[in-house]
């Protein structure tokens, strides 16, 4: 008797317990936490950056070109003699700013068609699920490079005409353009992932026994979705989150890479790598300390990705 | 299955229709005036002489309405007419004709050489499971999966030719020559990660099914064991990645093209992206778009051979 009430009090503690859970198995998981420690890394960086950077990312020492890593410039200096330490440091500043942007984005409009999709069903579910199809099969970075080269000079005109209009000084920093066409169009091609696990989730859990059993026994629609709906599906959401944030981290670089997007002078660690692949027979340093620095993170996200994945997923056990 | 053949190819092509509306669309509103542009290239100042410009918008038809002129182009593209380039005046046919081969027979030997690898470590892994070999293949697959090619790409450079001292060609030779060694590992290594994951796990499953274990008490040897009852079954989840790795190939190729200087689609992409050369653009989206839709209706198609099982299931749903 004693052993079975202890049993369902452990079951219970099991089932109240689903982060306690996760939080363990993750942590269990050395390559999951290793993965964890960059991202939140980068993360401090980015925010604390110009507080830790030795030297400003703009300052140019002409006297001081193209040298190599020194006690006084840990990765060296680049073309301009700008200190390519505190570059890699605003690099991660401009990552970490479009990674965020871009994931709720297009998680926003991944929720309004996914749970549109998912909860009327029918004709509508049948069109979003073609769009997303149809997303999914244009080559992600030709269609950025086209949304880029095309919105760019409208939005570039508008501000060009509010200046003169206003004689307001923002509308001279073309900065926040490139930002924002980096944000639209990176989350245009981002959200139909994001609608479609939504969708699944809510398909997969709508029609499950116990939301069907709380629903004729009379529970509330909003203690559905808050005792049910949303612990059921959160896993695979936040899975998908971070796996978001890291695409999209690398497909900002891809694209400051080939030229659009974020432009110089604003270090990205795509236009570094692009900078770098001109000199790298002579200054080895300016390619790969920008390439190194983003591969190590984007080795962390798959990390971390797949302990989450472990971690939170737990229908996938054997 | 005819009927379900034909079923695809219905969806197929308002899909293509669609892709071409949307990026003419974003093109045509956004790009600025094609007039102005090529005149802003020209000696000359025909772009600041408004009743010139009409003149000329009025004979190439360039003032007519939205819809006329994209069934027009439609009508063009169907004939195999991608029109002029905006900045040299060149067939873009041409243009792209001379690129084409460089892009396709490198991206199709990357996927081959990575399906066939990749099906084989994966294999290997699962059959080997929890021993050091399969913890090297997926140890190997976790840390190339996060990599991207325009990282791995010059740090693999970087690597051979100033610490190994290796003398690495660039540019391209045709795809038998040496020169193309190099950019097909960097293109392999990426997507290797979903290919041996996907085999792996698809090895690991049908090893625990009855007929395997049958089979195997029947004394068959392994090899035919392998080739004759584990293979077939895997290829079908394997195949369904197609589709990833076809999107993956073309994406990869832009920006690999860049590092290792291949003249293909990615370099016309991005020179036509500094000189804003619309009509290449459109004609490069295009032809990427229909490779990959047409690659998953491929797809879709042969699963019924791979697994006769998917065919009647597949009709159940339609």
């Amino acid at each position: 008797m004693e052993s079975e009430a202890k049993k369902t009090a452990v079951v219970e503690e099991k089932q109240y317990n689903l982060f306690k859970d996760a939080m363990k198995r993750l942590a269990a998981n050395k390559l999951a936490m290793v993965g964890l420690i960059v991202v939140s890394l980068v993360i401090l960086i980015a925010i604390i950056g110009p507080m830790i950077t030795p030297y400003d990312f703009l300052s140019q020492d002409l006297n001081y070109r193209n040298k190599a890593p020194s006690a006084q410039h840990w990765f060296g200096t680049d073309d301009l003699g700008r200190d390519v330490f505190s570059r890699v440091i605003y690099g991660a500043r401009t990552a970490v700013i479009v990674a965020i942007s871009v994931t709720v984005l297009s998680y926003l409009i991944g929720i309004v068609l996914g749970s549109l999709a998912g909860y009327l069903g029918g004709k509508v579910d049948a069109f979003v699920v073609w769009l997303i199809d149809v997303f999914m099969s244009i080559p992600s970075l030709l269609l950025v490079i086209v949304v880029n080269v095309s919105v760019k000079p409208v939005l570039v005109n508008w501000m060009d005409a509010k200046f003169l209009e206003t004689q307001n000084q923002f509308f001279r920093n073309t900065t926040w353009v490139d930002f924002a066409i980096v944000f639209g169009s990176l989350a245009f091609i981002k959200w139909p992932k994001a609608a479609r696990i939504i969708r699944g989730q809510i398909l997969s859990i709508k029609n499950k026994n116990y939301v069907v059993a709380a629903k004729a026994l009379g529970v509330p629609t909003s203690k559905i979705i808050r005792r049910y709906i949303i612990p059921n599906s959160i896993g695979p959401f936040i899975v998908s989150i971070s796996s978001t944030l890291g695409e999209a981290m690398v497909l900002e670089s891809s694209f400051s890479f080939l030229g659009v997007g974020v432009k110089p002078p604003i270090p990205s660690w795509g236009n570094m790598i692009s900078d770098g692949l001109r000199v790298w027979q002579v200054y080895p340093h300016i390619l790969a300390a920008p390439a190194l620095v983003l591969a190590i993170v984007t080795i962390s996200f798959s990390f971390l990705g797949d302990g989450l994945n472990d971690a939170l997923n737990p229908r996938q056990w054997k | 299955m005819g009927r379900y053949v034909l079923n695809r190819l219905l969806r197929w092509i308002p899909s293509v229709l669609f892709i071409l509306l949307i990026v003419y669309a974003l093109v045509f509103f956004g790009a600025g005036d094609p007039i102005k542009l090529i005149f802003l290239q020209a000696p000359g100042d025909v772009a600041y002489d408004p009743v010139r410009i009409e003149a000329i918008r009025e004979a190439s038809g360039l003032n007519r309405p939205f819809l006329v002129q994209f069934s027009d182009y439609v009508i063009h593209i169907l004939k195999g007419d991608f029109g002029n380039s905006l900045v040299s005046g060149r067939s873009v046919n041409e243009m792209i004709k001379a690129a084409v081969p460089v892009t396709f027979s490198l991206g199709l030997s990357a996927i081959a050489i990575i399906a066939v690898i990749g099906t084989i470590l994966g294999a290997i892994a699962a059959l080997n499971q929890n021993r050091w070999i399969d913890n090297l293949i997926v140890g190997f697959a976790q840390f190339t999966w996060g990599i991207p090619v325009f990282v791995a790409g010059p740090l693999i450079i970087v690597f051979l030719v100033l610490v190994l001292k290796m003398d690495v060609p660039f540019g391209w030779g045709g795809l038998f020559s040496p020169k193309v060694i190099v950019p097909l590992i960097v293109m392999g290594l990426n997507p290797m990660a979903i290919i041996i994951r996907q085999a792996r796990a698809g090895v690991l499953e049908v090893l625990s099914e009855d007929y395997i274990r049958t089979a195997r008490s029947k004394g068959l040897p392994t090899k035919t064991l392998v080739f004759r009852h584990i293979l077939r079954p895997v290829l079908t989840p394997v195949v369904s990645q197609t589709g990833l790795l076809v999107i993956g190939a073309l994406n990869n190729s832009i920006l690999i093209e860049k590092v290792f200087g291949l003249p293909g689609l990615g370099r016309l992409t991005e020179n036509a992206i500094t000189r804003s050369d619309y009509p290449i653009i459109l004609a490069i989206v295009l032809i990427f778009s229909f490779v990959v839709m047409t690659s998953n209706l491929l797809v879709d198609i042969s699963y019924p051979l791979l697994d006769p099982r998917a065919a009647s299931k597949k009709k159940g749903e339609d």
